[in-house]
């Protein structure tokens, strides 16, 4: 940004342009190229190529990205203990970052593939997204094959936005990013195919919702700036240093800005959003989201908070200790009585938000190390899981209530053998990849003194692997025919609540899920395509692999986060 | 060497499912051959290992985390391995033909006890703490699954999560307490810790966690719910999991780390109480038992207090007798398991009121299980008598340390009335199962086969030859007793005879005292039915599971409701509570300057401003109260407009100008959208009584809030304004309005951007609007139930649809 302070600097000295690497910044500029390629490609291409060439396109952009990033990371040019700062100290280029932003894009390339399945259940985003739901022109929108292709730019946008949000060396730039990043998102949770008026509502939720916590985090700017007397990240943490007076309007500011990012990571008491939005959008985008924005946002929290406030850890570590011990506890709780696979997992997103958060209170390169390989972790079996979740359908779409799942073993033995992989992940049991992060993540508290939360952090663990199992049971050993015998029906009663409740005064209401009361279609398990296998397989293998061994990720993680971002 | 065995049993496990297919029940003849390889494997170590020289090997894992795959294998180890491999390969063998080749899911089933193999194995070669508990939980979901096999029954499935519950949920206690243990001792090395246990103050809670976790896995009272429970699996795996090896756990930890911590406050009361307990009660509760594999199951749950006050001691003897009770264990319990498995294929029951006349026609069974029988009732000349005279001894007055001679005349004295009731179901179940009742019908069925018969008959040699020649397992015994402190002990073999000494005396009082009870034993039935029942575990396990989803349902309920005022008044609660609260005390502690406290501060300027103020809070709260869209839209631009005001009597005209346009314009586009929308607010849409006063409230509390901290830090002020220079400038560039000249002439450029985007976004919405237009709206069913419409299209005409490629053919819906 241009900052022109105090007055007499506004004559003397001639503009000076920034000096721009642009070969620093190029995994971002390839992204953003094709995006607004993509922009092109949907106004001018005929819409019979469209898709393919957006598909290309985007897997194309995002690979190249990766692929510089890895560049950039194993290039000289980075120091090894250090990193640069770029285009005028607005973006930071260090280990830490890298490590975030290969693993983003490379979430990204999973999550393309997942978009671009169209052989489940002819695709997964609505043919008219601007027709009424259950109108005839979304009918012959439907009639015709069609689905929206803007999807790809959108995403491309997104991953831009996800790209600098942990890169960001400046509040104000961060806060760009979280738009950049949001604003696509908020469109694409509203453009699922079917049960359109669950998407739409949870689109209207999730823009007023971010909307606002993006407003707490800009007045936590103002209030940082008004502090510090600049939004750099380091002159914050020099000013914060050396201390003196005013220091209400730091905490304040970091309290706002805390918000805006807890918010988007979906911790207690920010959280109720997720489980509405994970529900209503499209999986795929949810599987994006689940993944992809949460190492976003992780990465900026973890900049923010080790860099600008590091020298503030005793002000804010109780705040985050409150909030991490909530979380993990409020999402385990409420998660035991989900029935709706999405809902479940959106909650147990919420929990392992928590237990990063217990890394980020530790405040040292441990910490970060071990919420980066999380981080990793993580975004690989919660994309390979909602893959699967994709797969499961009636004729209404998606079948997402658990009793649906009844006997999935039986009928697809392959695919409830990976699921359950992916929930034994998320519960931490040992020789999967989610043992040795959560581990990691627990140890690190652990030496930075943090005992309480990491027996929190065992006890809540125990609650989720509790219905973890369940889900396993209800696969592996009941029949499709046998009676109901889940004893939570907690689920279907907020699920009703949540689909007749008004979004504000705004009268965007639905009707309640059609398929809560009426008799349960055939399930069936739908054969996946080439790219959803491709998905499940690459989920299932980094869950694995990661979980038996872990050395060389971790090694990656560790080393990355050896000398913590640049200031 | 060891680890590769470990890597054998999975990749066997691997395998088994597709032999299974074509081999059906024998699969588990295959499956018995990494168990014989590792058994072989270790008879070959032994030498070293009587030595003092255990086997070691060491894979890295996760170095850095401390996941290093440390492995020994030492006297204590090598004990647990003769239970694992040894009988485990011979009840495989037994599997092979237990099961039918109907049996569903045969595959499954081998694979899972041949990965339950490695992972036991696992945890008693580890030495370190957290690939123990690794392990550990590794045969938990192993036995989870063995014990739901029958997975089309209710009460295995509920057995199962029972069992998983109980043993992981406490596990995770006891991984806290490693994790506490290795960070007081900055070693996760079993070894190392046990050599030089850590000292601190949260040492003794970590051992209280991990005895948690070790009491669970081994059944103890109160927790020994689960095993009777988990008897609905297979004989074959109640005999291998939940007989010889997986509950066996428990005890190995405790006899793991007592060398190093059976000095810790709490390790020996616990130890002793829990132990103590268990043994009687599973004693007592085993006598009432009428299926012979539930009195197994609770006789292993009495036999399990047992061990776990034996290796609790801690002392050279408690080692010796130790290892010889495990052995004895795992050979008479298996014995035992596999005779009444054998009943139960053969005659189709294993209830003993409907059996008689067995012992006649299977008199080999009758003969093997009455040798197990008296093992277990600690009869000579077998390996029961020898070990439990060595029991006996290690509680003998002054031969513990820590214990009193009251004291241990006291655990003596449990332990022989323990003894008692153990000689009582001994008999009972033998007696039950083999003789011929007058008052019972003999059922038809075949014999069994020899194949099926050798491996209980192997068993029940091994109850005896130890017995009869003590000094093949002495040396072992001696080996881990070296390993225990205070070495310099009283010199002590495992035999037959020790001379007329005070265990002998005890074992002859026990054997009478068994007698007895099982003479008398119909009025012990009737004193048992007459006695109140104990207070049971899992009335508490059920009241917690209860407990979890109440809560659960009852937060759910509250916090996911879907809505989103409440989901915005959470937010705005959270931001009143924690920076607004902190505002506030930073306020009242004069850690920040109060605005206006200098006594500069008045009511207003003029009174025009009183006015105004008037009118935007009136028309504030008439929105919030109004029912009507167009009304409350209107309300809420008075409140915009009465801001202008403010503004104009603030001498800043161009802002209130802004102003008035950006009202304006979001009042055409806010028409635009309401048009479309009924006229009222839905009934139900809004909230109403008291949440609705409650998210007026939070909302003006979060307003005042954010004025607040405005005010305050215009106040805070350390710097000079910004604005200072630009007052200089703005001389020079001859202009008296500071806001135009930013706009139009210092910052031109970025006024020029703003525009851009503006006018950008203006012809967007504008294309919108018209192509809304030219594609036209439609109607869809329902009026009548406003409330099911989402946002567009309400009573819109159809104004045209002509040549947009949408629509084409686009027949509209009811009209």
């Amino acid at each position: 940004m241009n900052t022109l302070t105090v007055a007499g600097s506004l004559a003397a000295p001639p503009f000076q342009p920034p000096d721009i690497d642009y070969g620093l910044l190029l995994p971002m500029l390839v992204v953003f190229t094709a995006g607004v390629l993509a922009v092109l490609v949907e106004a001018f291409a005929p819409r019979e190529v469209r898709r393919s060439f957006q598909v290309g396109l985007s897997l194309l952009a995002v690979g190249a990205a990766f692929g510089l990033t890895l560049v950039q990371a194993a290039s000289p040019q980075l120091p090894e203990t250090g990193g640069i700062l770029v285009a005028g100290g607005t973006v930071a280029v260090d280990r830490p970052t890298l490590f975030l932003q290969a693993v983003i894009l490379l979430l990204s390339f999973v999550s393309l593939l997942l978009i671009a399945e169209r052989r489940v259940g002819d695709g997964s985003f609505a043919a008219e997204a601007a027709a009424v739901p259950g109108s005839e022109e979304e009918r012959q929108g439907i009639l015709a094959g069609r689905e929206h292709s803007e999807v790809y730019p959108l995403v491309l946008f997104a991953v831009l936005g996800m790209l600098l949000f942990p890169a960001a060396n400046d509040l104000l730039t961060m806060f760009i990013a979280l738009e950049v990043l949001s604003m696509p998102l908020y469109l694409l949770c509203g453009l699922a195919r079917r049960r359109r008026l669950l998407s739409q509502e949870a689109a209207v939720k999730y823009f007023l919702l971010g909307a606002f916590s993006s407003a707490f985090f800009l007045f936590g700017i103002a209030m940082i700036y008004g502090y510090a007397g600049s939004v750099r990240l380091s002159a914050i943490a020099d000013a914060a240093a050396a201390a003196g007076g005013g220091e209400v309007l730091l905490l304040l500011g970091i309290a706002l800005i805390a918000v805006g990012l807890l918010f988007k990571i979906g911790a207690v008491p920010f959280h109720n959003w997720k489980p509405d939005v994970y529900q209503g959008a499209p999986t795929p985008i949810t599987a994006f989201m689940a993944s992809v924005t949460l190492v976003s946002a992780f990465g900026a929290m973890l900049r923010v908070f080790y860099v600008a406030f590091g020298a503030m850890a005793w002000d804010w570590r109780p705040m985050i200790w409150v909030v991490a011990i909530l979380t993990m506890v409020v999402g385990a709780v409420v998660a035991v009585t989900q029935t709706n696979v999405k809902r479940l997992l959106a909650y147990s997103s919420v929990v392992h938000a928590g237990f990063i958060l217990t890394a980020l209170a530790a405040t040292s390169a441990q910490g970060l190390g071990a919420s980066l390989f999380y981080l990793a972790v993580y975004g690989f079996s919660t994309i390979g899981a909602f893959a699967i979740v994709t797969l499961v359908r009636d004729s209404q779409g998606e079948a997402v209530r658990l009793d649906q799942w009844r006997g999935l073993a039986r009928r697809s033995p392959l695919l409830a053998l990976s699921f359950a992989l992916f929930l034994l992940g998320f519960a931490g049991i040992p020789l999967t990849s989610g043992f040795i992060a959560k581990f990691a993540v627990f140890e690190a508290a652990l030496a930075a003194g943090g005992t309480p939360l990491v027996v929190v952090g065992v006890l809540s663990s125990a609650v989720t692997a509790f219905f973890y199992a369940r889900i396993i049971v209800v696969m592996f050993f009941t029949g499709a025919d046998e009676p109901a015998e889940e004893p939570g029906s907690g689920a279907a009663v907020a699920e009703s609540a949540h689909a007749q409740e008004a979004a504000g005064g705004v009268s965007v209401r639905t009707r309640p899920a059609p398929a809560v009361t009426e008799a349960a279609p055939q399930v069936e398990v739908v054969k996946p395509g080439l790219l959803s296998q491709a998905v499940i397989a690459i989920g299932a293998a980094a869950t694995l692999v990661l979980g038996v061994v872990p050395q060389p990720v971790l090694d990656l993680a560790t080393q990355a986060a050896q000398h913590l971002f640049v200031r | 060497m060891l680890p590769a065995l470990i890597a054998l049993h999975v990749a066997v496990a691997v395998v088994l499912p597709p032999l299974a297919v074509r081999l059906g029940p024998r699969v588990f003849l295959v499956a018995a051959v990494p168990l014989l390889a590792t058994a072989g494997w270790a008879l070959l170590q032994l030498p070293g290992i009587l030595d003092g020289r255990p086997a070691t090997a060491s894979v890295p894992w996760a170095p850095e985390l401390g996941l290093v795959l440390d492995f020994r294998l030492d006297a204590l180890a090598l004990t647990m391995v003769a239970l694992i491999s040894g009988i485990g390969s011979l009840i495989f063998v037994y599997a092979a033909w237990y099961f039918s080749a109907s049996e569903r899911a045969l595959g499954r089933l081998a694979a899972m006890m041949v990965l339950f193999s490695a992972s036991m194995l696992g945890v008693v070669v580890t030495d370190n703490l957290l690939a123990l508990y690794v392990f550990w939980e590794l045969t938990t979901v192993c036995s989870f699954v063995l014990i739901g096999h029958s997975d089309h029954r209710e009460n295995s499935r509920r057995a199962a999560i029972q069992a998983l519950i109980t043993t992981a949920g406490f596990g995770l206690l006891m991984l806290i307490g490693f994790l506490l243990l290795g960070q007081a001792a900055g070693t996760y090395r079993i070894s190392e810790l046990v050599a030089d246990p850590p000292t601190g103050p949260l040492v003794p809670l970590a051992v209280v966690l991990v005895l948690a976790g070790a009491f669970a896995k081994s059944a103890q009272v109160p927790l020994h719910y689960w095993l009777p429970a988990a008897m609905v699996a297979p004989t074959p795996v109640s005999a291998y999991l939940h007989a010889a090896t997986m509950v066996k756990g428990g005890v190995y930890l405790v006899a793991r780390l007592a060398p190093g911590f059976a000095d810790t406050g709490p390790w020996l009361p616990l130890v002793l109480s829990f132990g103590l307990a268990t043994m009687v009660v599973g004693a007592w509760r085993a006598m009432r038992q009428d299926d012979g594999k539930l009195l197994l199951a609770y006789g292993t749950v009495s036999q399990l207090g047992f061990l776990t006050v034996l290796a609790g001691a801690g002392t050279p003897i408690s080692g010796i007798a130790v290892v010889a009770m495990l052995l004895a264990h795992g050979f008479f319990k298996s014995t035992l398991f596999l005779a009444v498995g054998v009943i139960d294929h053969q005659v189709g029951t294993r209830t003993m009121s409907r059996l008689s006349g067995v012992g006649r026609r299977m008199p080999v069974l009758a003969t093997a299980a009455a040798v197990a029988a008296g093992s277990m009732a600690g009869l000579p000349p077998l390996l029961g008598f020898v070990a439990k005279e060595a029991d006996f001894e290690v509680y003998l007055p002054g031969h513990h340390p820590a214990l009193s001679v009251a004291g241990s005349s006291a655990v003596l004295l449990v332990l022989a009335l323990g003894s008692v009731l153990t000689f009582g179901y001994s008999a009972r179940l033998w007696w039950g199962s083999f003789t011929t009742k007058a008052e019972v019908a003999e059922r038809r069925y075949p014999s069994a086969g020899p194949a099926f018969l050798a491996p209980v008959v192997l068993l029940a040699a091994a109850c005896l030859l130890p017995g009869l020649a003590p000094s093949l397992v002495d040396p072992l015994a001696q080996a881990h007793a070296a390993t225990m402190p205070h070495a310099a002990a009283p010199d002590y073999h495992l035999a037959l005879w020790h001379g007329f000494s005070l265990p002998l005396l005890l074992s002859v009082a026990v054997t009478a005292a068994g007698l007895v009870l099982f003479a008398n034993r119909e009025r012990f039935y009737r004193l048992q039915s007459a006695a109140p029942r104990w207070p049971d575990a899992e009335v508490a396990y059920h009241l917690f599971v209860h407990a979890v989803y109440s809560t659960a349902l009852g937060v759910t309920r509250r916090l996911q409701t879907g809505s989103l005022p409440l989901y915005l008044t959470v937010i705005l609660g959270t931001l009143l509570v924690v920076p607004g609260g902190w505002f506030v005390w930073s306020l009242a502690s004069s850690g920040l300057h109060v605005p206006m406290s200098g006594g500069d501060w008045r009511l207003w300027d003029t009174p025009v401003q009183l006015v105004l103020a008037l009118v935007v809070g009136v028309s504030a709260i008439a929105a919030v109260r109004e029912e009507r869209r167009f009304p409350a839209l209107l309300l809420l631009g008075a409140t915009g407009f009465g801001m202008c005001g403010i503004f104009v009597v603030h001498g800043a005209p161009d802002l209130a100008l802004t102003l008035i346009l950006v009202e304006t314009l979001t009042m055409i586009i806010l028409i635009f959208v309401l048009r479309r929308l009924p006229a009222r607010f839905a009934s139900g849409a809004r909230r109403v009584g008291w949440p609705r006063r409650l998210t007026a409230v939070v909302c003006a509390l979060a307003g005042i809030f954010v004025a607040g901290v405005l005010a305050a830090s215009t106040y805070a002020r350390s710097l000079p304004p910004a604005s200072v220079g630009y007052w200089e400038e703005a001389e020079h560039a001859g202009s008296a309005n500071l806001v135009n000249l930013i706009l139009a002439d210092f910052r031109a450029m970025d006024t020029i951007g703003e525009i851009t985007v503006l006018v950008t976004a203006a012809v967007a919405v504008a294309s919108l609007v018209v192509a809304n237009r030219r594609t036209g709206g439609e109607n869809g069913g329902d009026e009548g139930n406003g409330a099911a419409k989402p946002v567009m299209a309400r009573n819109e005409p159809v104004i045209g649809r002509e040549g947009h490629e949408t629509s084409t053919g686009g027949g509209h819906g009811s009209g």
